[in-house]
């Protein structure tokens, strides 16, 4: 894949561009500064690209604004971005287009490689992957709560791992259940919610961010 | 019909306030007549005679000063409701040393009664107030004095002009019944214009009050951020700190075993992983509690956004605007902000809040209303009080509605200029 890079630091850009190549992808390009990053983003309209919360000149949340920019001129531009801490209202920010291709990830993530790249590769293929940070306080703030209610525990369990971004084969693996199980608990799930089921990832966990998003 | 008599008890009302404040006015000038009459009734021949009656006036006005001026106050605040700041200086605490005497700030004394007269008399004496004091009573006199005796003088008038026969005299006794009539309502209201522009704290006094209580709160923001030091020192020696030696050790065994046992070396590296991530997420509570990342990058505004999603209440932010304060004030609202939510969630058991931030010319209030049951108190040790000490040093002042059974309502506002 054909990747941009835009982190101020210089140990943690060096790093991420030494992992992304070990994997075998391309960085075409890097960016310090959130206007480089907008300009690095349109230029190359990379397959996807990682980019930092926060960036100089103002050290405030110049990243996000330039990958939101970036997606405004090209729609669905995928992009995981990378920060210190994970906060419901960036993520709801970022999944209010609705297009896919977004990733929103706590900077540590990248010390398990492998769960790395492979959301990586989701994001690219127009998917999103989530913080397991970002789900929790999704799931677990005052709004969602009432909505929610109606849930079993494993119901529950499985709408977090969902809107991590896992497919139902994902899913079951890691909750040791078959694929079937997972399915007939995510269609009596969708039930509830009032959800109609779709088999894509990007518009499972659309549906219920947006669910989230709107009361 | 009603009016008449609205108008007639207004006009006894204010007749009656009129003498007050005459009587009042005039309790000095008394003093001194009277001691002119005294003079007068010993006169013969020397002057010097008077020295004693002026001096009986001399202490009688330093002693009615203070009473009258006091009860200037309090008339003006039962009739019109203003209220008049005295601005007197408190004495100071009078404590007793290790030898058994007394010390009131001035002086040692024998016994502790003798040491507070001596510094009520110093501090009376250095008090700007009674220069004042003294001042009021002599214009006092002159100005309210004279107008709200003007209807008790015209009825004084009448009585006397209209018990005579002579048309001259009766012309008068009309005149000054039409005059105490007329006045009557509008006489004793000169009181106020007069004492709140004479009897108020000086700028000299208000400055002095000030600097007491700047100096109260910079101890109390200079204690307040050592602590606050001293536990994020001890947060980063007791986690980070000693993770990252941790970190160092295990990586250090795991260089040793590569080549020997390196399975064993391998389940070294993925203990050092699980403990730098374990760090990292210390630290990055640490961070939140001393200055939020949100708040640095987005404001107050979104700042209490991600506030009021990440609490377990389901709260409603309305804010006017997208408003940059001084960092510091918006720190401070910021935290006055997550403590009201986790009180709301935790003692009041709410289900709801609803927080507004609104923007004006003088300064920003932020108001956070919960559903929760209410009742709630200020400790002086509490976490309201903490946050009503926090706001002060920005003059900032914290407002609490909470009655039994709720709901809570929580008003933070802060005089300051937006950049």
């Amino acid at each position: 894949m054909r990747i941009v890079v835009a982190e101020d630091l210089y140990l943690l850009r060096d790093g991420i561009i030494r992992l992304l190549e070990a994997y075998g992808h391309q960085v075409v390009a890097t960016a310090t500064t959130g206007p480089e990053t907008l300009d690095a983003l349109l230029t190359w309209r990379p397959d996807v690209a990682v980019v930092d919360v926060r960036m100089p000149p103002t050290q405030s949340d110049e990243g996000l604004r330039a990958a939101l920019a970036a997606r405004r001129e090209v729609p669905g531009l995928p992009v995981l971005i990378l920060s210190q801490h994970v906060e419901q209202l960036y993520a709801r920010e970022l999944l209010a287009d609705g297009s896919g291709g977004v990733g929103y990830f706590l900077k540590d993530s990248v010390f398990d490689a492998d769960q790395f790249i492979d959301a990586l590769e989701r994001v690219a293929g127009g998917g999103t992957a989530m913080d397991p940070a970002v789900i929790t306080k999704l799931l677990s703030s005052g709004s969602s709560d009432r909505r929610l209610g109606g849930l079993t525990e494993r119901e529950h369990a499985v709408l977090g791992l969902m809107a991590e971004g896992l497919s139902n084969q994902a899913i079951g693996q890691r909750l040791f259940l078959s694929e079937s199980a997972i399915s007939k608990y995510t269609t009596s799930m969708f039930g509830k919610l009032g959800i109609t089921d779709d088999d894509t990832n990007n518009r499972r966990v659309l549906a219920v961010l947006a669910y989230l998003n709107n009361p | 019909m009603r009016q008449l008599v609205s108008w007639v008890v207004s006009a006894c009302v204010g007749f009656g306030r009129a003498c007050v404040v005459a009587a009042v006015a005039m309790l000095v000038p008394a003093v001194w007549a009277a001691a002119v009459a005294v003079w007068i009734w010993w006169w013969d021949g020397d002057p010097w005679s008077g020295t004693v009656p002026f001096l009986w006036a001399c202490i009688g006005t330093l002693a009615l000063s203070r009473p009258v001026c006091r009860m200037f106050r309090s008339l003006v605040a039962k009739w019109t409701g203003t209220v008049i700041p005295g601005g007197y200086r408190q004495p100071g605490a009078v404590t007793q040393m290790s030898t058994g005497y007394w010390w009131n700030g001035y002086s040692y004394e024998r016994t502790s009664r003798d040491a507070r007269m001596d510094q009520q008399w110093r501090t009376r004496w250095r008090d700007p107030a009674t220069w004042r004091d003294l001042r009021f009573t002599a214009i006092a006199p002159v100005t309210v004095g004279l107008i709200c005796a003007i209807p008790p003088a015209g009825l004084a008038a009448a009585i006397l002009g209209l018990s005579q026969p002579a048309f001259f005299a009766r012309l008068i006794g009309v005149l000054g019944l039409a005059v105490a009539i007329g006045g009557a309502s509008y006489a004793w209201r000169s009181a106020e214009p007069v004492a709140v522009r004479f009897l108020g704290p000086s700028p000299a006094m208000t400055m002095a009050e000030r600097v007491d209580e700047l100096t109260a709160q910079r101890a109390d923001t200079t204690v307040a951020q050592a602590a606050e030091i001293r536990r994020i020192e001890r947060d980063l020696h007791d986690g980070a700190q000693a993770r990252l030696v941790a970190l160092g050790m295990s990586l250090a065994t795991a260089e040793k075993l590569m080549e020997t046992d390196p399975d064993q070396a391998k389940a070294l590296l993925r203990q050092a992983r699980a403990g730098a991530t374990t760090s990292l997420t210390e630290l990055r509570e640490l961070v939140r509690g001393i200055s939020p990342p949100v708040l640095n990058e987005r404001g107050l505004v979104d700042a209490v956004r991600a506030l009021a999603l990440d609490s377990p209440l389901e709260a409603t932010v309305s804010a006017d605007v997208r408003l940059r304060l001084d960092p510091p004030i918006e720190s401070a609202l910021y935290f006055g902000v997550a403590e009201l939510l986790t009180n709301a969630a935790k003692h009041a058991r709410a289900t709801r809040a609803r927080i507004s931030v609104v923007r004006d010319d003088t300064g920003i209030a932020v108001e956070v209303e919960d559903d929760g049951r209410g009742g709630v108190s200020v400790r002086a040790d509490g976490g309201l009080a903490g946050l009503r000490r926090r706001l002060s040093v920005f003059d900032g002042t914290v407002e609490i509605t909470s009655p039994a059974g709720g709901p809570t309502r929580v008003r933070m506002v802060v005089p300051c200029e937006s950049l």
